[in-house]
C-alpha cells in the first residue's frame, strides 16, 4: 500500500511529472529560441516562473463565477495527472493498467481542453469568450483524427490495452514502422491539443490578448500553465507509448533513458513544427484537420486492417 | 453563431505597438463592423513649431516619429530651403538620399518583422529583427544614433561620409542583400504564410485611388506612385530604380512589395556611393526666412510625407502642417476590414504599417484632470494608496522607500 | 503640358471665381478661390483637370482671417493647392467627404484645432483631441493662450493633493 502511494505521489507519479513538465518546459524554450538564433531561457527559469506567479496577486473578475473560476485550473491538473498515472512510460504496464486503458488516457487528455473552454466561458470577457470559443472549434477538428491515429496501432495488436499493445509490438520486432502515417497525424494534432503554433488559435496572443487566460492571474494561472506543462508530458509519453513500443526489455535505468529520449525526440518535433509555420486561421485549420489528416489516419486504420489479415 | 459581440483592440493591446483604438463588432469569426478611433499621441507638435525658431523645429519634427525621423525632418527642411531660395550642395542631397535608404531598409526590416509576428509566425520575427541590427549598427556608425540621426542642417548635411565608412556601407548592404534574397523565398514558398496573406485585406485599385492609399500599401494596389520618381527631390533625379507594383492587392501583395523594395534600396545605396561627389556639406541660410508658403514632399518608408510651411520673414515659421502617410492609409483599412476574418484583424492593421505617432501628434499631460467627472488619481495619491493596500492586505509597510520625486 | 500652361488654362476656365493663380515652380501650383464658388470649382477641377487626388487639407490662422487649403495632386506629380479664405466670425466650410471619404480626419482637424465648422460632416467622435478637451479651446488659433489649459490642470492638480 505504502510502495503503492509512493509511486502515485512521488515516482513515477506526480512529483516526477511535476518535475519532468517544468524540464520540458525550460528543454521546449530553450530549443525554440536556439532554432530562433536566441539565447533562451536559463534553466531555473520555467521554476521561476511558476515560483513568481504562484506570488502574484489574484485578481477575480466581478462578472465571473467566482468558484468554477478557482476549481477549474486544478481541474485541469487532476485530469492531466490522473491520465498520466495510466500511461505506461518505462516498463510493460503502468501503475494503475486495465483493459481499455487507451480510450481512456485519450479521454482524460480531453477534459483539460474543456477546462479551458469553460474558464473562458466563466470569465465573462470578450477576448475569453472568443476564446473559448476557438478552443471547442478546435477540438471538434483535431480530437477525431487524433483518435483515428491512435487507434490503429490498436488495431493492429487488437487490444485497447497499453500493456498487451506493448506485448504485441515487442513480439512482432519493427512492425511498429508501418504506423508511421499515424504517429505524423498523431504529433500533428497534438500540436493543436497543446495550442501551440501553428494551432495556437484559441490564445492567439495578437488577436484575443491571451485568449481564455486572458483573465487569470496569480496562482490560478500558474496552475492552468502547469496543466499545460503537465499536458505535454502526457500527450508525448502517450504517443510515444503507442507508435514507439520498444525499449520496454532492458533494465529499470536503461529503460528509463530511452524514454526521457523519446519525450525528447517528441518535444523536439513539436518545438521544430512551432519554429517552421505561421499561425493558422481556423478555418484554414479546419480544413487541413478534416480534409488532410482525417483521411491519413483512416488510411492508417485501412493499411493496419490489410497488415492484420495477413500476420 | 449570430449573437454580436465588440472586441476591443485597443487603445492597449498586444497587436498594437501604438495606441489606437479599433472596436470590431464580431458575427462570429467575421467582421461585421469596424470604428477606428486614432488621436491618443497627439502632441501638439504643429503648435509646438509655431513659437520656435526653424533650426529647433528640424528637433522637434523628427521626433515626431522614430522610425522615419529622417524623412519628417527632410521634407520640412526641404520647404525651408525653398522658402529660402537655397540651394544645397551635390553631396548634402546625396547623403540625404543615403539616409533615406538607409532608413527605408530598417523600416521594412522593422515591417516584417512585425507582420509576422502578427500572424504568430515569429520565427521570422526574430530573424529579421536581427538583420535589422545590421542596418542600425551602420546608421549608429554613420551618424552616432540608431534613430534620429540628425544628420540635416537647413542649407545641407553636418556630416560627411568617409571612405572608410564607404566600405562599411557598402560591406553591410551586401549582408543584408543576401539575407533579403531569403526573405523573398520564405515569402514564395513558405505554405502557412502565403496561406494567412494571400486574399487578405483586399482593395482593388479603383477604392486605394479613392481612399488616397500612399505608399507600398497602394503600391500593392497597382498604383503607380513614388515621390523619388513623380517629384525628385535629394539626389534621386540622378539615380536608376524601379517602382515597385504588385496586384495582388493584398496582404501578400504588401509584404511582397517591400521586400522587393529592399532590393532597390541596396542598388540605390551603392549607386549613390559611387557617384558621392566631392563638394562642400552645406550652405549658409540666413537665420530669418522670407515671408511665403512651401509644400515639400517626400517618399517615406510608408508612403507619401507631405509638409507644409508657411514662414512670416521671422526666424519663426507662422504655420507648419504636416501629413504623415498613415492618415492617409488608415481610412482605407476599415474598407480592407469589410467582411474579414477576425483573426485577420491584426495582420491588414499592420500592413500599412501604421505609425500613430505621425499621424497623431499631442499628448495631453499625464496627469491633467480636465474633466472632473473622471475618477482619476495623481501620482501621489497612487502610492498612498497602494501603500495602504499592501499595509491592510499583506502586512508589509512601504512608506519608508524614499521616493523618487522626479515623477511627483 | 508646362505648370504655365495649366495655370493659364485654370485662370481662364473659372475666371469669375479665381482670386489668383501663381507658379511657384514646375509642380507647384497655388490657386485662390473665392469661397463662396469653391464647391463648384473644385468638382470640376477633379473630374476635368486631373487633379483626382487628395493629398490633405491644411487649415490655418493668419490673424486677420482663417485660411483652408486643399492640397490636390494630379498623376504627374503636379501639387495645386487650393486656398479659401473664411471669416473670422461664424467660420465654416462645406465638406467634401462625399467626393473624398478619406478627407474626414482632415476635416476633423480643422473642426478641433481651428474650430471651423464642416457643413455636411456627419456626427463622429472627435479627432485629435482628447474626448474630455474643454468646449471652445481652438489650439491653432493665433489668439488662443494655452496658459488657459495649464491653470485649469494646476488648479484640479491643487485640489486632488
Amino acid at each position: 500500500m505504502t510502495l503503492y502511494l509512493i509511486k502515485i505521489l512521488i515516482f513515477p507519479g506526480l512529483l516526477f511529472l511535476f518535475i519532468l513538465s517544468l524540464i520540458g518546459e525550460y528543454y521546449d524554450r530553450k530549443l525554440y529560441a536556439r532554432m530562433q538564433n536566441r539565447v533562451g531561457p536559463p534553466w531555473f527559469q520555467p521554476v521561476a516562473d511558476f515560483i513568481k506567479l504562484l506570488g502574484k496577486e489574484l485578481i477575480i473578475p466581478l462578472n465571473a463565477d467566482a468558484r468554477i473560476f478557482k476549481i477549474l485550473p486544478v481541474f485541469a491538473c487532476v485530469a492531466t495527472i490522473v491520465a498520466y498515472l495510466y500511461i505506461p512510460l518505462f516498463s510493460k504496464t503502468s501503475l494503475l493498467p486495465f483493459n481499455g486503458d487507451i480510450i481512456f488516457v485519450l479521454y482524460m487528455l480531453t477534459l483539460p481542453t474543456l477546462s479551458y473552454a469553460l474558464a473562458g466561458w466563466y470569465s465573462r470577457s470578450p477576448y475569453a469568450l472568443i476564446g473559448s470559443t476557438r478552443v471547442l472549434t478546435q477540438l471538434f477538428a483535431y480530437e477525431v483524427p487524433l483518435f483515428m491515429a491512435v487507434l490503429a496501432p490498436a488495431i493492429l495488436a487488437s487490444s485497447w490495452s497499453f500493456s498487451e499493445l506493448i506485448t504485441f509490438y515487442q513480439t512482432h520486432n519493427w512492425l511498429w514502422l508501418v504506423n508511421i502515417l499515424g504517429f505524423i497525424v498523431a504529433m500533428i494534432t497534438l500540436q493543436g491539443k497543446l495550442e501551440k503554433v501553428p494551432f495556437d488559435i484559441p490564445e492567439a496572443e495578437t488577436e484575443i490578448v491571451a485568449g481564455v487566460f486572458t483573465e487569470y492571474t496569480g496562482p490560478l494561472y500558474a496552475y492552468f500553465r502547469l496543466a499545460m506543462n503537465m499536458q505535454t508530458i502526457a500527450g508525448a509519453s502517450l504517443v510515444a507509448a503507442v507508435f514507439l513500443p520498444f525499449g520496454f526489455g532492458s533494465c529499470l535505468i536503461v529503460n528509463f533513458v530511452i524514454y526521457i529520449l523519446k519525450i525528447a525526440f517528441i518535444l523536439f518535433l513539436l518545438a521544430l513544427m512551432r519554429t517552421l509555420f505561421a499561425r493558422l486561421r481556423i478555418d484554414q485549420m479546419l480544413v487541413f484537420c478534416w480534409k488532410y489528416l482525417a483521411p491519413i489516419a483512416l488510411a492508417q486504420i485501412t493499411l493496419n486492417i490489410i497488415i492484420k489479415a495477413w500476420l | 453563431m449570430t449573437k454580436r459581440i465588440v472586441i476591443p483592440v485597443g487603445p492597449q493591446h498586444p497587436a498594437l505597438k501604438e495606441p489606437a483604438s479599433f472596436d470590431v463588432t464580431l458575427k462570429g469569426e467575421r467582421v461585421a463592423d469596424i470604428l477606428v478611433k486614432v488621436g491618443y499621441n497627439h502632441r501638439g507638435i504643429e503648435k509646438g513649431c509655431e513659437g520656435r525658431p526653424y533650426l529647433h523645429c528640424v528637433y522637434l519634427l523628427e521626433r515626431v516619429c522614430g522610425i522615419c525621423s529622417h524623412s519628417h525632418s527632410t521634407c520640412f527642411i526641404q520647404a525651408v530651403e525653398e522658402l529660402a531660395n537655397v540651394k544645397i550642395p551635390e553631396k548634402a542631397s546625396y547623403i540625404r538620399a543615403l539616409f533615406g535608404e538607409l532608413e527605408r531598409i530598417h523600416s521594412h526590416l522593422l515591417w516584417l518583422g512585425v507582420a509576422a509576428h502578427e500572424i504568430g509566425f515569429d520565427t521570422l520575427l526574430m530573424y529579421s529583427w536581427r538583420d535589422r541590427e545590421v542596418v542600425m549598427d551602420l546608421l549608429a556608425l554613420l551618424a552616432g544614433n540608431r534613430v534620429n540621426y540628425t544628420v540635416n542642417v537647413i542649407g545641407g548635411v553636418r556630416k560627411d561620409v568617409t571612405e572608410e565608412e564607404k566600405g562599411q556601407i557598402l560591406k553591410a548592404v551586401d549582408i543584408l542583400e543576401e539575407r533579403t534574397k531569403y526573405y523573398v523565398r520564405v515569402a514564395t514558398e513558405e505554405v502557412s504564410f502565403i496561406e494567412r496573406l494571400s486574399k487578405v485585406g483586399y482593395i482593388s485599385y479603383e477604392d486605394a485611388l479613392r481612399l488616397g492609399a500612399v505608399g507600398p500599401t497602394g503600391r500593392a494596389s497597382g498604383i503607380k506612385r513614388d515621390v523619388r520618381k513623380d517629384d525628385p527631390y535629394a539626389a534621386y533625379e540622378e539615380i536608376d530604380f524601379d517602382i515597385i507594383t504588385d496586384d495582388h492587392c493584398d496582404v501578400y501583395g504588401r509584404a511582397v512589395v517591400r521586400v522587393k523594395e529592399l532590393l532597390q534600396s541596396y542598388s540605390i545605396i551603392r549607386q549613390l556611393i559611387k557617384k558621392l561627389p566631392q563638394t562642400p556639406l552645406s550652405v549658409n541660410v540666413p537665420k530669418n526666412i522670407p515671408a511665403g508658403e512651401a509644400v515639400s514632399r517626400y517618399e517615406a518608408p510608408r508612403g507619401e510625407d507631405i509638409h507644409y510651411v508657411k514662414s512670416n520673414g521671422t526666424d519663426k515659421p507662422d504655420r507648419v502642417k504636416l501629413r504623415a502617410p498613415t492618415l492617409a492609409n488608415v481610412q482605407a483599412v476599415a474598407k480592407m476590414l469589410e467582411n474579414g476574418n477576425f483573426a485577420d484583424v491584426p495582420i491588414v492593421v499592420a500592413a500599412i504599417d501604421p505609425c500613430f505617432s505621425c499621424t497623431d501628434r499631442m499628448i495631453v499631460a499625464a496627469n491633467d484632470v480636465l474633466s472632473e467627472k473622471e475618477n482619476r488619481m495623481t501620482w501621489k495619491q497612487l502610492r498612498e494608496f497602494s501603500i495602504n493596500w499592501y499595509k491592510k492586505n499583506k502586512g508589509v509597510d512601504f512608506s519608508k522607500i524614499k521616493k523618487s520625486d522626479k515623477h511627483i | 503640358m508646362h505648370a504655365t500652361d495649366i495655370a493659364l488654362q485654370i485662370k481662364n476656365k473659372y475666371s469669375s471665381s479665381v482670386v489668383g493663380i501663381n507658379v511657384q515652380r514646375e509642380r507647384r501650383l497655388w490657386l485662390e478661390l473665392v469661397a463662396g464658388d469653391f464647391r463648384k470649382c473644385f468638382e470640376r477641377l477633379i473630374k476635368e483637370d486631373g487633379f483626382e487626388i487628395l493629398v490633405t487639407i491644411t487649415g490655418l490662422d493668419t490673424g486677420e482671417k482663417y485660411e483652408v487649403i486643399y492640397h490636390m495632386s494630379d498623376k504627374e506629380g503636379r501639387v495645386l493647392n487650393i486656398k479659401i479664405s473664411i471669416d473670422r466670425d461664424n467660420p465654416a466650410v462645406s465638406t467634401i467627404t462625399d467626393l473624398f471619404p478619406a478627407a474626414e480626419l482632415s476635416e476633423r482637424e480643422l473642426m478641433d484645432l481651428l474650430g471651423i465648422k464642416v457643413e455636411g460632416l456627419p456626427e463622429g467622435r472627435r479627432y485629435p483631441l482628447p474626448d474630455n478637451w474643454p468646449q471652445g479651446q481652438y489650439p491653432l488659433r493665433k489668439d488662443w493662450d494655452p496658459s488657459v489649459l495649464d491653470k485649469k490642470i494646476e488648479k484640479s492638480g491643487d485640489k486632488n493633493d
